[in-house]
């Protein structure tokens, strides 16, 4: 590979390269926080179904755990890299401080296709990746969770692994596991919750009522529909959705000025989102193309669908109305709209702030592991509304105080409580 | 006709009497045998023996007086019909055998007895003659034993000695074939005995002229008694006893089965053969079997008769398929009278697969437990007598007329087909099918002549109609005619007419064969369906990991009626899995299993009578608990979780479920079975098959097996060898599939090693977007994606091009190309992120592994060849370097791109050919299913310039004629619109004119285009009007005026026409 190819891990770097500037960190901090605490490179022997033994290479990057056990998903990809596992740890550090839970950053994964092993077979990379790494892993040390294609089935082979070797239950070992078997309630509701809860305290920001607003939505999976729902209990209107078409290979915008009726629409679309067009049509939805959502005459637009949706292309076609901007996808907008929108005045709900709730439900699940006792629904999400509310605070007074975008706000927050952690336990 | 069966009645009644007498004889032979039993004892079972040898055992009784001593059954009455005879000891009267008829019988040679049953009892009186001559010597003795009667009491001299009485020919025949046996066997003491009577056969003058040319004089043998004792004496010498028995026996049987070479001879019709077969199975139920031999001529005579007259089938099908197979069939025939016609190819494959898997020893008790539905067949001539019977005839000339014609009169043909009428016989024999099916759905399939010629070639190209088959008989009968009428008709659609038209087989007699057969399934609610169906083919063509092997298969499994299986829907998915690794599976992650499972179900709905798509949310919701095995069908989906469901833990209201066969792929003997059936009828039939399938939650039935079929698009390609290296673009042979995509005009070509370069996120995505933006510019499936690792790589993006499956969707080929990096070689994703979309929408794919030696990879034509994507898509100006556009025929001087592969060499090349040509294979058997789609284009530019030499320029306003896309390119096919393209300078009202008038011409072409093709796309003509402005600007679709690729071509219009 030549020097000049793209490199997520420089990548991440460079951005913390620029908050660093910003809290004017000194090199010794620098130092740390550029790299990992602690990498793990393992093999994995998995006895495959024809009696043969293929040897699967898999790691653990810890990238720092001032704050807490380290806490990040595992992927099984056939072309990971050590770099990518460093970036996305890193990711998970700034991202677990900036909703202020006392957790810290970690990635893992396995080189492998999922698709070319049988059940069994994977079944054994998920055991021998724990027999691996059981002793730096723990429910105190280091908690996994399922990412890029590991499920959680994967998650809960992993578990008994790690518990049959630990001699004990353990069940705040991982999170992702289903309900019943140590998953939390309230999971699915989580992000798309935790958009809305940022979104009204941006309003309260604002000083506008949120029954006079209205919203426009890319998408309408589960992080859309969620906040929609929640949306609509606090009055405000959502007039525009868009989502894919699987038979056209297209998306769609579905328009309705009254507000669209998040029942009726869930009633005529599929699992994966796909809104029925001739039936909404009837309903009396206007069909515009997919990308419509984004002009829309609206208060608040909520990309909540694909990376890289609002480009330096598109950016001029949102509407003067537009006050907030919520991410709720990861990474939808792109450096030079982002600029753009920065000038506009808009308010941006950052990813890194908008998406929070699904990490923050994760470490929820820990807790409730970790005592034993699980909470209904209700308690989840009030705990939630507390730590987003709280998260939106403190990022919106930086931003306000020090004159910041949102989105350094929250990158400054986070690597701040970070650095501070650090200097707390004298490491720095 | 009458008077011949009269005739073979009698024939076979004396045949069966004297098979009795026979058996009696056996009998009394073993009663004797037991010397050391009972006297009484022996003479009351020989009471109860004797009258089983005559006509009527029912009135007759039996007394035999020895001496003094009577011996007779209790209540023996003493009447006028009675036969007498001595039994002689010593040339001396010792007793006598009285044999009474209780009743008045018919007369026959001997009062109510028959000439045979005298002699019969006449033969009786000698043996017990000679037993009792036996036993006194014993009892005195005196006598060494062995030397008086050793001859006598051989089994078979007793037969002999029977026939040498009764029937002096059958004896005769019997020594005959006993000589020529001896003398095959090369037993050479034989050759005494045939000495002596050739010689009297032949007098001197020719025996000198044996070595002339002249034929041998026929010499006719009649052999004499003494030369009969003789054979069987040097007989004697060299078998046992036994042996010497069951050739006898075997022999008989043969002579009294003469009556079966009825069926190798074409004049008996097929009802006469069908009585034959009755007979023979009324026989053989008695266990009188046929000599190897001739059980081998009468078994290929039925192969023949019945299924086919391919040698290859018939060497296959002899060795499973046994006489008694045909039993059961004949009962399930319907065939007119004079019918002489076979039951077609879809039949004959099923036959043989059944005969296969029931009898071969490779096969195990699993795959024995397969179930085939029942059926009933119509011979496939059956359809003539139809035609005859309503004065059809003419319509089989059909075929000859014109495609558009054809087309054109093709719904009055159905519509003269569904009011015709059918014999009587036939609707009496369909009468007959309902009786035995009642209400239960039944499929009325096509099995055609031309199925069997051909085999898969010509699968599928007729129809078969699902029956709900409800209501009352007559109406049952009514919709069961109409169906095998539509079916009839479906002959003489325009389809498979012109498929036979273009393959040169239009002179072949095609004939069709009917099979009537039970749905498999059960009744839920309103609606009839098995619990699943499915396809399975013995060779894997979409692989999709590199661990599964193609003979590993492939299975396409669907709950409901199997056709979804057999269809490619697009919208739908069935579930693939490689029977030979199960456990490796297309789809791994909860969500994507759950996307690509079925979401609709083809059931029957009894209530309507009628073939319906259903949700199967809708019908899991509505019937879940009672559909067969449905536990195992469906998975629950819970937390971004697949859970096989307990039994009583679904609730089929509220939880999310989808159909994943989880249960049946883990927990059940399917996939071991299937696998089994495919690798025994492979291994048997010595080809890959494909078969159908369908389990009715008790049982796995198989509904059809035929060689594996290849579609136009899958068949193995040839690959040629004589190829210079600047016209092979690439070469591959690992995970190779079959299929042949000819002339692709454009290459997208990503450079592996400049994309790997990309130094920002932003840029790696934009060469995705520029993909996507390529696939909705370039003409549809005839340009190849090219491009490093796994197209549509989600996480990381430098892996492979992040696109979605509309981003490549109109795509013919997609590569995915594996550069070393370094030391490593990256694995790559045979496509499977949209794999399953890429196979309903046949998209070829191939991994290419430049980096090995035996394979070419021509950097130099794609890198070198000049890249147009900075004149396409000037936004993506940037990216020149990455992506490259290379219009094949620009650079090449008019030379198309072409890709061969095949699965059975492990080839793929990529090559640059003369477009619509043929690639020069001189060494390759390979059959041709290609449509040649040179006439659409051509036809469609005639009838461009047609438009343009009619239209008034100065009328209309228009400057300029142009067209391209599709037609100018001379890729159009059979859907393809004519984009034209008008530069008008008129005015509003000139524009509204010239728009009428084409549209009129637009629906014309339309219509022509439907009579030519079938296909009807409401409009052929796509107008582009370009005004001056467009012109001067460059803009709309003007920029197609000298554009670099694609450029549209000017066509004179009327009096502009060039001097």
């Amino acid at each position: 590979m030549t020097d000049k190819s793209f490199n997520p891990f420089e990548m991440a770097q460079t951005q913390f390269d620029s908050i660093a500037d910003k809290l004017d960190l000194d090199e010794g901090t620098r130092e740390l926080l550029r790299y990992n605490q602690r990498e793990y490179h393992v093999s994995i022997p998995v006895r495959m179904d024809d009696g043969t033994v293929k040897v699967f290479r898999g790691f653990r990057v810890q990238h720092n755990d001032s704050r807490g056990p380290a806490k990040g998903g595992i992927r099984f990809h056939p072309m990971e890299t050590i770099n990518t596992v460093r970036a996305l740890a890193m990711w998970m550090t700034w991202k677990c401080a900036v909703v202020d839970i006392p957790l810290g950053g970690a990635k893992g994964g396995v080189i492998c296709d999922p698709h070319n092993l049988s059940a069994r077979e994977q079944e054994g990379i998920c055991r021998g990746w724990i027999r691996q790494l059981s002793r730096d892993l723990g429910p105190l040390n280091d908690v996994p969770a399922p990412d890029v294609m590991t499920t959680p089935q994967h998650m809960l082979w992993m578990l008994d692994e790690f518990e049959t070797i630990r001699g004990s239950k353990l069940p705040g070992f991982i999170t992702g596991k289903p309900v019943g078997m140590g998953g939390s309630m309230g999971r699915t509701e989580a992000t798309g919750y935790g958009v809305i809860f940022n979104v009204r305290e941006a309003l309260k920001e604002l000083k506008i009522p949120p029954a006079d607003t209205t919203a426009s939505i890319q998408g309408f999976g589960n992080v859309a529909q969620y906040a929609i729902e929640l949306y609509n209990q606090i009055w405000g209107k959502v007039v525009c959705v868009s989502c894919w078409d699987q038979k056209d290979q297209i998306s769609y915008s579905f328009k309705k000025l009254d507000g669209i009726d998040l029942v009726e629409l869930k009633g005529i679309t599929d699992r994966f989102g796909g809104i029925d067009k001739k039936k909404a049509e009837k309903s009396g939805y206007e069909i515009l193309p997919g990308d419509a959502w984004i002009e829309q005459e609206v208060d608040i637009l909520i990309p909540a669908a694909l990376e890289n949706q609002i480009t330096g292309e598109n950016v001029g076609r949102i509407s003067d109305k537009v006050k907030i901007i919520a991410e709720g996808a990861n990474g939808p907008t792109t450096p030079d709209a982002d600029k753009e929108i920065s000038s506009r005045k808009i308010f941006m709900i950052p990813d890194l702030l908008a998406n929070a709730g699904g990490v923050t439900c994760s470490y929820f699940e820990q807790v409730q592991c970790n005592m034993n006792y699980f909470w209904e629904k209700d308690e989840v999400l009030g705990k939630l509304d507390t730590k987003i509310t709280n998260a939106f605070n403190a990022v919106n007074g930086l931003a306000k105080s020090k004159k910041l975008y949102m989105r350094d706000a929250a990158y400054v927050i986070a690597v701040g409580r970070v650095v501070e952690a650090c200097r707390e336990r004298g490491w720095v | 006709m009458k008077k011949k069966n009269n005739i073979t009645d009698d024939l076979i009644k004396s045949f069966l009497e004297r098979e009795k007498e026979l058996k009696c004889l056996y009998q009394i032979e073993e009663i004797l045998k037991k010397s050391n039993s009972d006297q009484d004892q022996i003479y009351s079972r020989i009471l109860e023996a004797i009258p089983l040898g005559f006509q009527y055992p029912e009135v007759c009784s039996v007394r035999i007086t020895i001496g003094t001593e009577i011996i007779e059954p209790k209540g023996l009455t003493e009447t006028r019909w009675v036969l007498k005879t001595d039994i002689p000891v010593q040339e001396k009267k010792a007793g006598e055998i009285s044999v009474y008829y209780s009743k008045e019988m018919p007369r026959e040679d001997e009062g109510p007895f028959l000439k045979h049953e005298k002699r019969l009892l006449e033969a009786i009186a000698d043996r017990l003659g000679s037993s009792i001559l036996h036993k006194r010597l014993r009892d005195a003795e005196a006598v060494e034993l062995g030397q008086e009667p050793e001859e006598e009491s051989h089994e078979w001299q007793v037969v002999l000695n029977l026939l040498r009485h009764t029937d002096k020919n059958l004896f005769i025949s019997l020594s005959e074939r006993m000589l020529n046996h001896l003398s095959w066997t090369g037993i050479s003491e034989i050759e005494n005995i045939e000495l002596d009577f050739s010689k009297v056969q032949l007098d001197a003058d020719e025996g000198l002229n044996r070595e002339s040319n002249r034929p041998d004089k026929r010499r006719k043998v009649e052999l004499s008694e003494t030369v009969c004792e003789q054979i069987f004496k040097v007989a004697a010498k060299h078998y046992t006893d036994q042996t010497i028995l069951d050739y006898l026996q075997r022999w008989i049987a043969d002579d009294k089965l003469k009556f079966l070479a009825h069926i190798s001879n074409r004049n008996f019709n097929l009802s006469e053969i069908i009585d034959a077969i009755r007979r023979y199975r009324d026989i053989a139920r008695e266990g009188i079997e046929l000599s190897p031999v001739a059980r081998e001529g009468v078994l290929v005579s039925l192969i023949r008769r019945f299924f086919s007259s391919q040698l290859n089938y018939i060497r296959l099908a002899k060795n499973y398929v046994r006489n008694n197979d045909f039993f059961d069939v004949v009962d399930r025939i319907i065939f007119t009278k004079d019918s002489h016609g076979r039951l077609g190819g879809k039949s004959a494959g099923l036959f043989l697969a059944e005969a296969i898997i029931k009898k071969s020893e490779d096969s195990s008790d699993l795959l024995r437990s397969v179930k085939f539905p029942r059926s009933w067949h119509i011979t496939s001539d059956v359809i003539l007598g139809f035609l005859k019977y309503n004065n059809m005839d003419e319509v089989v000339e059909q075929k000859y007329k014109e495609i558009n014609q054809i087309r054109q009169e093709y719904p009055y043909v159905i519509q003269t087909f569904k009011n015709g009428h059918f014999p009587p016989e036939v609707v009496q024999g369909l009468s007959m099918v309902l009786d035995e099916f009642d209400e239960r759905p039944l499929i009325v399939r096509s099995s055609s002549l031309l199925e069997d010629s051909l085999g898969a070639a010509f699968s599928g190209k007729y129809k078969s109609l699902f029956l709900a088959n409800q209501g009352s008989k007559q109406h049952r009968l009514e919709a069961l005619i109409d169906a095998i009428a539509e079916v009839y008709s479906s002959i003489f659609g325009p389809d498979p007419i012109e498929y036979r038209a273009e393959r040169n087989l239009l002179d072949f007699a095609e004939e069709m064969g009917i099979i009537i057969q039970e749905v498999v399934g059960k009744k839920i609610g309103d609606y009839f369906l098995p619990a699943f169906a499915g396809v399975a083919f013995s060779r894997n063509d979409f692989r999709w990991s590199p661990r599964i092997k193609r003979e590993d298969g492939l299975m396409r499994l669907v709950p409901g009626l199997g056709t979804r299986a057999v269809d490619r829907i697009s919208e739908d998915y069935p579930v693939l899995i490689a029977p030979g690794q199960p456990g490796l599976r297309v789809n791994v992650t909860a969500e994507e299993i759950v996307y690509y499972s079925p979401k609709k179900i083809d059931v029957i709905n009894l209530k309507t009578n009628s073939f319906e798509t259903i949700d199967i949310k809708d019908l899991l919701k509505k019937h879940g608990p009672e559909l067969p095995l449905v536990n195992k069908i469906i998975s629950k989906f819970e937390d971004d979780h697949l859970k096989k469901p307990l039994a009583m833990s679904v609730d089929f209201e509220k939880d999310d479920l989808a159909v994943t066969f989880d249960g049946i792929i883990n927990d059940s003997d399917l996939i071991k079975q299937v696998n089994g059936l495919l690798k025994l009828l492979e291994n048997k039939l010595e080809s890959s098959v494909d078969i159908e399938f369908a389990h009715d939650g008790e049982d796995f039935y198989l509904l059809q097996c035929r060689p594996q079929s290849f579609n136009e698009d899958s068949a193995p390609a040839a690959i040629p060898k004589n190829i210079p290296d600047e016209k092979v673009v690439f070469s591959a042979h690992k995970y190779i599939s079959n299929g042949r995509v000819p002339d692709l005009t454009h290459i997208v070509y990503v450079d592996p090693q400049k994309y790997s370069e990309l130094g920002s996120k932003e840029d790696l995505i934009a060469v995705g977007k520029a993909v996507g933006e390529l696939n909705k510019l370039l003409p549809k499936r005839q340009f190849i994606l090219m491009g490093p690792g796994r197209w549509g790589s989600r996480g990381d993006i430098k892996l492979g091009v992040s696109v979605s499956y509309s981003d490549i969707n109109n795509t013919a080929v997609l590569v995915e190309i594996a550069k070393k990096k370094g030391n490593y070689m990256p694995d790559l994703s045979f496509g499977t992120h949209f794999f399953q979309d890429l196979v309903e929408g046949q998209i070829r794919y191939l991994p290419l592994y430049p980096d090995n030696v035996k394979n070419t990879f021509n950097e130099r034509f794609l890198l070198g060849s000049k890249s147009i994507l900075a004149d396409i898509l000037p936004k993506y100006s940037s990216l020149s370097d990455v992506i490259r556009l290379i219009d094949v025929p620009k650079v090449t001087g008019g030379l198309v791109f072409r890709v061969l592969m095949n699965a059975d060499l492990g080839e793929a090349l990529g090559i640059l050919d003369e477009a619509g040509k043929e690639t020069d294979v001189d060494d390759v058997e390979i059959v041709d299913i290609e449509i040649p789609s040179k006439k659409y284009w051509l036809w469609r530019l005639r009838m461009a310039e047609q438009i343009a030499s009619e239209l008034d320029p100065d009328r209309f306003g228009v400057a300029g004629f142009y067209v391209f896309g599709s037609t100018k390119n001379a890729t159009a096919g059979l859907k393809s619109d004519i984009d034209i393209m008008l530069h008008f300078q008129g005015t509003k009202q000139q524009r509204k004119d010239l728009m009428t008038w084409l549209e009129g011409w637009s629906l014309c072409l339309d219509e022509i285009n439907y009579l030519r093709t079938g296909y009807r796309i409401g409009g052929l003509l796509d107008v582009h009007i370009i005004t001056d402005d467009d012109i001067r600007d460059r803009t709309s679709y003007a920029v197609k005026i000298g554009a670099v690729t694609d450029a549209a071509r000017e066509i004179p219009m009327k009096g502009k026409e060039r001097a």
